[in-house]
């Protein structure tokens, strides 16, 4: 199909472009805004990618609850709130590195077959079976992982720790 | 019913891998580097839902179910990662990974 074609391309180009803009411009708040377009964008990916369920969670918990986190750690860490960040140069070894890893990976990509796959249409209360029944237990390892990081979390930030 | 190639999206999340590397190799202000690390980790989740979608449906739904789990556990991780950027802030003054070597020697 040639439109899903054409909308992964537009899709996986905002990705990377959104990325990149992400970790390159100067102002954190804009950064952060980047990074949610980028989220935004992954969830059009799942979407297209017929994992519906997934790219409702990814608009929820990235585009939603991690934005505002990043948001809420940029506001109680500074006084001015769009302020500039001190110029970090880019030093010519790790820039050399990305362009090798991308060049390698095209080539690598390239080598691989070419065929077409068909992406299957899930359904969700199918996912749901799956999740709370035959995964189950990694969602239950899931909750105390974040048991676990909230508890740490209270530790890391609680008063009178010197 | 979608008919995509398996390089083309192998090719983006590696893509999508080497921006967050470069993030995390670059940048020196932690909110950043959490930022790199939630782009990284976005790649990890879309190759889970790329063969979610590539393999039949038992395995397939696995993955997608992976997907989930991992999503939940990238935003914890981000929880984690804000607790420690408060710490330093008030512990330092200074949100900067590069000034943070009081753990060093």
């Amino acid at each position: 199909m040639i439109v899903e074609e054409l909308a992964f391309l537009a899709l996986a180009a905002i990705a990377v472009g959104t990325a990149l803009a992400a970790l390159l411009v100067r102002e954190l708040v804009h950064t952060i805004l980047w990074v949610s377009v980028f989220f935004v964008s992954l969830s059009g990916l799942y979407f297209l990618l017929s994992a519906p369920f997934l790219g409702v969670l990814q608009l929820g918990v990235y585009a939603g609850a991690v934005t505002i986190l990043l948001l809420f750690g940029v506001m109680v860490t500074r006084k001015r709130i769009f302020a500039r960040e001190a110029a970090t140069g880019i030093g010519p070894f790790p820039l050399a590195l990305a362009l090798l890893a991308i060049v390698v990976l095209a080539v690598v990509a390239a080598s691989l077959p070419q065929q077409e796959t068909v992406v299957r249409a899930y359904d969700v209360t199918l996912l749901s079976t799956t999740l709370f029944n035959q995964d189950g237990a990694w969602l239950v390892l899931l909750g105390f992982v974040m048991l676990s990081a909230l508890s740490g979390a209270i530790y890391l930030v609680r008063e009178g720790r010197e | 019913m979608t008919d995509l190639s398996v390089a083309s999206l192998l090719f983006l999340s590696a893509t999508l891998l080497a921006v967050g590397l470069f993030g995390i190799l670059t940048r020196r202000n932690f909110i950043l580097l959490l930022i790199a690390v939630e782009i990284a980790m976005n790649a990890a989740i879309l190759n889970f839902v790329y063969f979610a979608a590539f393999t039949g449906t038992p395995g397939g739904l696995s993955g997608q179910a992976i997907a989930v789990v991992l999503v939940g556990l990238a935003a914890t991780e981000v929880a984690v990662g804000l607790a420690i950027v408060l710490a330093l802030n008030r512990t330092r003054g200074s949100i900067n990974v590069a000034e943070a070597t009081s753990l060093k020697n």
